[in-house]
C-alpha cells in the first residue's frame, strides 16, 4: 500500500552523515513564497536563527512565522527502496530515525520531513506500532500544506486506532471526517475498507463482509488496496464460518501477492483455518454420542 | 499492437579513414579518374557534412579499388568503407542497399564495427520484418562478450520483440522483461510491459503473469486498449474451460471501456500535441513516421474499443458468476446487486436479482433474499423470474418448516398471470403444490385439499398430479371424510401401480374404511396391506390396527379367539416396528388387552420384552406404570411401590417421559387404596428422603417428587401446591402434566385469567399427548366464560371431549356446555345438554343432581311451568345426599316457587315445610332463607 511515497522519497537522496556542528543546511520559506538559501544555526525557544552567509550576523525569526524549512536529508534512496522491498521495516525505520534525529528540534515547524514523516507513519503500521503510527499520522493531518499526505494521514490515523482496538475513537474519527456515509458501491475503497475494519473489531461480520466486498469488487484494478482488502476478506469469511470462503481467497492471496506482508498473514490464518476446522470435526465426532 | 524498435543511431561519425585520410578536395563527380587518397578525402567530406547521397559513389569507387586487397591496411580500408557505404545507403532510406552492404562488411574482415553493424542489419531486418532473421542477429549480439549496458538494452529489446512477433510467448517474457527493467522511456517500458502480459496470457503461464499485473496496475499501462482486450479474452477461454480462478483474476483486471476511451483519447492528444511541438522545433524524419505511427495505432485502438459492443456488464456479471463459483460469495453479491441496480430491465439485470437472492440465500441471509424477491414481485408480477424467484422462497420456507410464511405467500403464487410455456407450468405447479403443503402441514387440511386440487384440476400433466392425488386423499382423510379420502386412494393405486404411496394408499385406504366403520372391509385391506408389503414402514400400524380391529370383536362360541389374535398381532406390531413409537402403540395396546383378560405376568412379560427390544428408545416411566399395576393386582404392592418410586426417580427429570406423571398418580392412587397407614407413611418418608438427597440441578425430578409428595399428603396440600407454584413464576420447562395440572386448577381457583390461558398454551403444545390436558381444557374454558366468550365456550369444550369423551373427570364440559346454551338462553338445547349427563354412569354425584335441577331451568325459563316442578322435585327426592344436600335444597326453593306462580301457594309451603323437615337439607345454608320465607305466610 503507498509505495507511491516510498518511491517518491528514496528517489534521487544519498545517505550522508548529518554535521555534527548546530547548523544544517535549509531553504527557508517565507509567508508569500519568499525563500533563502543558508543554514540554521540554532534555535533558542521560539526563536531561529538563520543564516544566508551573505551577512555577518544571522538573522532571528519566530518559528510560528517561517512557510517551511527545507532541510537537506541525505539518505541512500536505493537502499533503503531495497530493505523496503526485503520488508526489513525495522531497518528502514532505523535509517530514517538517524537521518531525521538532528532535526526534532525543528519539527514543530511545517518542513519537507513531513514526507519522511508520512513514510514512518506507514512503516510503523506496517511493523504493528500502532501508537506510534498515530502519534505520527496525526501530526501530518493538521498539516494541509499537501492534501494528498493529509488524506493518507487520517487513513494511518484511522487504521492505527481500529488496530489498536478503540473503536469508539475511530468511529467518532471516522464520522468527523464523513466516512461513515454513502458507502456505496463508488466509494473510495479506503473508506469501505476502513469502515470494514471497524465492523469487524464491531464483530458485526456480515456488514464488514459487504464492505470489503465492494472494495475488491470494484476496485480489482487497484493494487494498493486490493492486497490488504483480499487479506481482510479472507478473515472475515473465517470469522463468519465460511471457511471453504476463506481459503478460496488465501489460495489467491498466494499467487498473486507472493512474499508480502498479506501472504504471510493469509498463511497464518489458514493454519487457523484447518484448527477450527479439526475441533469443528472433533465436536461433530462427539456430538452423536452425546445425542 | 504497436511493436517499437529502438535504433540509436550511434554517432557513426568516428573518424574511420585512419590511413588515407589526407587532405584532397576534389569535387569532381567521376571518381574513377582521382587517386584514390582524394577519392576517399571527397567521401570523408560529404559525409561530414551530412551528404550521405553524394558521399555512396565515392566510397563505392574506393570498394571497387580496395576489395581484393589483401594486405591489412587494404582489408582495412574496404571494410570501413563498406560500413560507412552501407551507412549512407540506411540514411537515404535505401535500406536494402544497405543491408547488401552489410552483408558484405560480415562476410569479410576485419569488422571492427560488426555490433554497430549487426545492430543495423537488425533494424533493417525488422523494416522488413524478418524476425527469425532479427531474432538470429539479437542472438548473435547477445553473444559479443563485454556488451555495454545500452547494447545489452537494445539487443534484448530487437530479440523480445522479434520472439513476440514469432509467437515464441514464453521465449519473448525474459528480453523483453530485461528491456523493461533497463529503459529509461517509461514509453518503451509501458509498451515491453503490456507485451510480456500478451505473451504470458499466451503463453498461459499464470504465475509468473499475476507476478506482472500488480505492477503494471501501478502505471498507465493499465489503460492499455490492447492489453484490456487481451485479459478479457483470456479470461472468456479460461471461463469456458472451467478454469475459474485464472478466469477471475484475468477479468478483474479489464478495466471499463469508458474509462479505457476517456483515457486513450486524451492520451492521444497529448501524443499529437507533443508530435506538433517537436516537428516545429525538428526532429528526425523517421521519429516522425514512427511517432506518427504510435497515434495512428492508438487511434486505430480506440475506434475498435468504440465499435465493440458494451463489455461491461458482461464481464461484470461473468466476475460475478465465478466469485460465486469459488465460494466467494459476497463479492459476488455487490457485483450482482450493483448489475441489477443499474438496469432493473435488461436481460442481464433480471438474470442478476436471480443470482443475488441464490446467494444471500447460500450465506444464510434469508431475510435480505426475501425482501429482494418481494420487492421484485411487487415491481415485476410477471417478470422474467418472477416465479423463479417464488419458488425459491417457497421452498426455503418449507424447508424451514415456516408454514405460515408458506401459506402466507398464496396471494403472490395466485397473483401471477397464466403459464404459458411448459417450463412456467412446471413453475407454477411446483408453486401450488409446495402452498398446498404449507396448508398440510400447518393442518389446515381443507386449504390444503384445495390446493392440491388445484393441481388436480389444472395441472394435469404436472409430475406433482400423482403425489397430489395421494395427499388430497390424506387431507381428506384427516378431516374425516373417509368416503372423499378412499375414493382418492383408491384412484391413486388405481393409476400408480409403482406409485412411490402405493402401499401408503393401500393403508390409508384400511384406515378410511375403519373410519366408515365398516371393519370387516378395513380388517381385509390391512391383512391384503400386510401380505404385500411385509417390510413396509407401516406394517407394525397395520398389525396394531387389526390387532385393535381383533380385540374389539366379541369372542364366540365359534370364534374364541379374538384376543389371541389381537395378541399375535400387537407383538407383530412391536416385532416390525420401525420406530420406538409404533413399537410403543402395540405394546401397550398389548397390555391393554391382557388386562382384560386380567392376564398380569404376562403383562410384566411383555413390557420386559418391548423393553430390551428398544433398549433406550423404550417409553420405559410407561411400561414401568404397566408393570406397577400388574403386580398390584398380584398382590406384590411393595414391588411395585418400589418400582414406581426407582422409576420417578431414573427418569423423572427428563420432562418428555410423560409415563413418570403417570406412575405418580398410579403411586398416590396405590397409597390410597392398597397401603396400610403405616406403609403409606414409609412411602412419605421416601419420597422425603428423596426430595432431600438429590442434586440441586435435577430441577425437574424435584419438581415431580414436591408435586408426589403433595397428591400423597391430600387434595388440600395439592391444591396448595398449585397455588404456590403459580404465585412463584416458576419456569414452565420445569413443569410436566402433573405440576402443569395443579397449577391449571389454581388458576381456576384463582381467577387468573392471564395463566389460564399461558398454561393451556404451554400443556397443549408440550403434552397434547398427555391423560391430563383436559385440566388444561378445563382452565381454558374457565377463562372464556369468564370473558362471557359462549362460542368460545363451546368450541372448546367440543375440542375437549372430541380428546377425552365421556370419561370420568370430563363432567365439568358436559355441565359447562350445558349451562353456556343456558346463558345464551338456548333453553331447549341446554335442556338437551343437561340431560345428556344423566346417560353416563361415570358420572353419577352431584353432577347428576345439577343437571336434573339445570332441566329445572330450562322448562321454567320456557314457561313449562309443570315440568319445571317436576325436575326440582326429582332433584331433591333423587339427588338428596349430593354436595351435602346443596342440590336437594336448591330444588326445594325452585320447586316452591315454581308452585307459587301456579297459585298453589299451599303446596309451596308444604314444600318448603318438607325441606325444613329433611335432614339432607335442614342444615343447609338456604334452610334460613327458608325459614324466614315461611313467616311471611303467616306461619303456616
Amino acid at each position: 500500500m503507498n509505495k507511491s511515497i516510498l518511491i517518491y522519497v528514496l528517489t534521487g537522496i544519498l545517505a550522508a552523515s548529518i554535521p555534527a556542528e548546530a547548523a544544517f543546511k535549509a531553504t527557508l520559506i517565507m509567508p508569500g513564497d519568499k525563500s533563502w538559501e543558508g543554514s540554521i544555526i540554532a534555535r533558542d525557544g521560539d526563536w531561529i536563527e538563520f543564516s544566508t552567509g551573505k551577512s555577518p550576523r544571522p538573522i532571528r525569526l519566530g518559528a510560528s512565522t517561517i512557510k517551511e524549512l527545507v532541510f537537506d536529508v541525505k539518505l541512500d534512496a536505493e537502499k533503503l527502496a531495497e530493505m523496503n522491498r526485503n520488508r526489513e521495516y525495522e531497518r528502514v525505520i532505523a535509517a530514517l530515525d538517524r537521518a531525521m534525529a538532528p532535526y526534532v528540534e525543528y519539527s514543530d515547524i511545517p518542513s519537507n520531513l513531513t514526507k519522511y514523516n508520512a513514510l514512518l507513519m506507514e512503516l510503523y503500521y506496517k511493523t504493528g506500532d500502532f501508537e506510534k503510527s498515530l502519534e505520527v499520522s496525526c501530526k501530518i493531518a493538521g498539516d494541509d500544506r499537501d492534501l494528498d499526505l493529509q488524506e493518507k494521514s487520517r487513513i494511518y490515523q484511522a487504521l492505527a486506532l481500529i488496530d489498536s482496538g478503540r473503536s469508539d475513537e475511530a468511529e467518532a474519527l471516522l464520522s468527523e471526517y464523513g466516512w461513515d456515509q454513502g458507502l456505496d458501491n463508488d466509494a473510495a475503497p479506503e473508506k469501505l475498507y476502513i469502515t470494514a475494519k471497524l465492523m469487524v473489531l464491531k464483530e458485526q461480520y456480515s456488514n464488514a463482509m459487504e464492505l470489503v466486498a465492494k472494495v475488491i469488487a470494484f476496485n480489482s484494478q487497484n493494487p494498493d488496496w486490493m492486497q490488504p482488502a483480499e487479506l481482510l476478506c479472507a478473515q472475515v469469511y473465517a470469522e463468519l464460518g465460511m471457511y471453504d470462503s476463506a481459503e478460496e481467497v488465501i489460495r489467491q492471496i498466494s499467487l498473486l501477492y507472493k512474499n508480502t506482508n498479506e501472504d504471510d498473514q493469509a498463511q497464518k490464518l489458514k493454519i487457523r483455518i484447518e484448527q477450527l476446522r479439526a475441533e469443528q470435526e472433533l465436536k461433530k465426532s462427539i456430538e452423536p454420542e452425546n445425542v | 499492437m504497436n511493436f517499437f524498435h529502438r535504433y540509436c543511431g550511434i554517432a557513426l561519425k568516428a573518424s574511420l579513414l585512419v590511413v588515407f585520410l589526407s587532405a584532397g578536395t576534389s569535387a569532381a563527380q567521376d571518381f574513377s579518374s582521382m587517386g584514390i587518397s582524394d577519392v576517399v578525402a571527397s567521401a570523408d567530406r560529404m559525409l561530414q557534412r551530412g551528404d550521405y547521397g553524394a558521399a555512396i559513389p565515392a566510397l563505392e569507387e574506393v570498394i571497387s579499388r580496395t576489395a581484393l586487397l589483401t594486405d591489412s591496411q587494404g582489408m582495412d580500408t574496404a571494410q570501413t568503407c563498406r560500413f560507412q557505404l552501407a551507412r549512407a545507403h540506411y540514411q537515404t532510406g535505401n535500406v536494402a542497399s544497405g543491408m547488401t552492404v552489410l552483408d558484405e562488411y560480415l562476410a569479410n574482415e576485419p569488422r571492427t564495427k560488426e555490433r554497430i553493424a549487426l545492430r543495423m542489419m537488425a533494424q533493417g531486418f525488422f523494416d522488413t520484418q524478418e524476425w527469425d532473421k532479427v531474432e538470429n542477429i539479437a542472438v548473435r549480439l547477445l553473444e559479443f562478450p563485454d556488451l555495454e549496458k545500452e547494447d545489452i538494452y537494445n539487443a534484448n529489446l530487437l530479440l523480445g520483440q522479434a520472439l513476440f512477433r514469432l509467437e515464441k510467448w514464453q521465449e519473448a517474457v525474459e528480453p523483453l522483461a530485461n528491456a523493461a527493467k533497463t529503459a529509461k522511456d517509461q514509453r518503451i517500458k509501458s509498451l515491453c510491459q503490456i507485451m510480456i502480459v500478451r505473451a504470458l496470457v499466451e503463453a498461459e503461464n499464470w504465475r509468473e503473469l499475476f507476478g506482472w499485473i500488480p505492477r503494471i496496475y501501478r502505471t498507465d499501462s493499465k489503460y492499455d486498449i490492447t492489453l484490456n482486450l487481451t485479459l478479457m479474452k483470456a479470461g472468456k477461454v479460461r471461463f469456458e474451460d472451467d478454469d475459474y480462478l485464472n478466469a477471475l483474476l484475468l477479468y478483474r483486471m479489464v478495466l471499463p471501456r469508458e474509462e479505457l476511451l476517456e483515457f486513450s483519447g486524451e492520451y492521444e492528444k497529448k501524443l499529437t500535441a507533443k508530435l506538433n511541438k517537436d516537428m516545429k522545433v525538428g526532429i528526425p524524419e523517421a521519429e516522425v513516421e514512427e511517432r506518427q505511427n504510435e497515434i495512428k495505432d492508438l487511434k486505430t485502438s480506440i475506434k475498435t474499443l468504440s465499435e465493440l459492443p458494451a463489455y461491461e456488464e458482461e464481464v461484470t456479471f461473468r466476475i460475478g458468476q465465478i466469485y460465486a463459483e469459488v465460494k466467494r460469495y459476497w463479492e459476488s453479491y455487490v457485483l450482482f446487486d450493483k448489475l441489477y441496480n443499474s438496469d432493473r430491465n435488461s436481460e442481464i439485470g433480471e438474470a442478476s436479482i436471480l443470482q443475488s437472492v441464490l446467494i444471500l440465500y447460500d450465506v444464510g441471509e434469508n431475510n435480505r433474499a426475501e425482501e429482494r424477491i418481494l420487492q421484485y414481485l411487487d415491481e415485476k408480477p410477471d417478470g422474467l423470474y418472477a416465479r423463479t424467484l417464488l419458488n425459491m422462497m417457497v421452498r426455503d420456507n418449507l424447508v424451514r418448516q415456516e408454514f405460515s410464511n408458506v401459506v402466507g405467500l398464496r396471494t403472490s403464487v395466485e397473483g401471477l398471470p397464466a403459464a404459458g410455456s411448459d417450463d412456467e407450468k412446471t413453475l407454477q405447479s411446483d408453486l401450488y403444490f409446495m402452498l398446498a403443503f404449507g396448508y398440510f402441514q400447518s393442518k389446515d387440511y381443507k386449504l390444503a385439499g384445495e390446493q392440491f386440487s388445484v393441481i388436480l384440476d389444472s395441472f394435469t400433466d404436472s409430475n406433482h398430479a400423482a403425489d397430489s392425488l395421494y395427499y388430497r386423499g390424506m387431507t381428506f382423510m384427516l378431516q374425516g371424510d373417509y368416503v372423499n379420502a378412499l375414493t382418492d386412494f383408491k384412484a391413486y393405486q388405481a393409476e400408480n401401480e409403482f406409485g412411490e404411496h402405493l402401499s401408503a394408499s393401500l393403508f390409508r385406504e384400511a384406515v378410511c374404511e375403519f373410519g366408515l366403520e365398516n371393519i370387516p372391509s378395513a380388517e381385509a385391506v390391512f391383512t391384503r396391506f400386510i401380505d404385500k408389503f411385509s417390510d413396509d414402514v407401516l406394517v407394525s400400524e397395520a398389525y396394531s390396527m387389526r390387532g385393535d380391529i381383533e380385540a374389539a370383536k366379541e369372542a364366540t362360541y365359534e370364534d374364541p379367539h379374538t384376543l389371541d389374535r389381537a395378541l399375535a398381532d400387537y407383538r407383530k406390531g412391536i416385532d416390525k416396528a420401525f420406530s420406538a413409537q409404533q413399537a410403543s402403540y402395540a405394546a401397550f395396546q398389548a397390555a391393554k388387552v391382557y388386562k382384560l383378560e386380567f392376564k398380569w405376568q404376562e403383562i410384566i412379560d411383555l413390557m420386559q420384552y418391548y423393553m430390551d427390544r428398544w433398549e433406550e428408545k423404550a417409553n420405559v416411566a410407561e411400561s414401568v406404570f404397566w408393570i406397577g399395576q400388574s403386580q398390584i393386582e398380584l398382590d406384590q404392592v411393595d414391588d411395585a411401590v418400589t418400582a414406581y418410586l426407582d422409576a420417578i426417580e431414573r427418569f423423572g427429570n427428563d420432562p418428555l417421559q410423560q409415563g413418570v406423571d403417570k406412575i405418580i398418580l398410579e403411586l398416590v392412587k396405590i397409597s390410597g387404596y392398597h397401603l396400610s397407614d403405616e406403609d403409606r407413611d414409609g412411602l412419605a418418608v421416601k419420597v422425603k428422603l428423596k426430595l432431600t438427597s438429590i442434586d440441586e440441578r435435577m430441577e425437574v425430578l424435584r419438581l415431580r417428587l414436591q408435586v408426589t409428595q403433595a397428591l400423597l399428603e391430600g387434595d388440600d396440600i395439592a391444591a396448595a401446591l398449585g397455588a404456590e407454584l403459580l404465585e412463584s413464576n416458576i419456569k414452565l420447562a420445569l413443569t410436566t402434566p402433573a405440576s402443569l395440572s395443579l397449577m391449571c386448577d389454581a388458576a381456576i381457583d384463582t381467577g387468573n385469567i392471564k395463566e389460564m390461558d399461558r398454561l393451556f398454551e404451554y400443556f397443549n403444545s408440550n403434552y397434547e399427548e398427555s391423560d391430563l390436558l383436559w385440566h388444561a381444557y378445563r382452565a381454558k374454558t374457565h377463562k372464556l366464560l369468564t370473558e362471557e366468550d359462549f362460542w368460545g365456550v363451546l368450541a372448546s369444550i367440543d375440542e375437549a371431549q372430541g380428546l377425552f369423551g365421556a370419561e370420568a373427570f370430563m363432567a365439568w364440559a358436559q355441565i359447562i356446555k350445558a349451562d353456556t346454551q343456558f346463558k345464551m338462553e338456548k333453553f331447549k338445547e341446554a335442556e338437551k345438554e343437561f340431560n345428556m349427563i344423566l346417560g353416563v354412569p361415570e358420572w353419577r354425584g352431584p353432577v347428576f343432581a345439577e343437571a336434573m335441577y339445570g332441566m329445572g331451568r330450562c322448562r321454567l325459563a320456557l314457561g313449562d311451568l309443570e315440568t319445571a316442578h317436576s325436575f326440582f322435585q326429582r332433584t331433591y327426592l333423587l339427588f338428596k345426599s349430593y354436595a351435602d344436600g346443596e342440590w336437594a335444597a336448591k330444588g326445594y326453593l325452585a320447586a316452591a316457587d315454581v308452585l307459587i306462580k301456579l297459585g298453589r301457594e299451599e303446596d309451596a309451603v308444604k314444600t318448603l315445610q318438607a325441606m325444613l323437615e329433611d335432614e339432607y337439607t335442614n342444615t343447609s345454608p338456604l334452610a334460613e332463607q327458608v325459614r324466614e320465607q315461611l313467616k311471611k305466610y303467616g306461619g303456616q
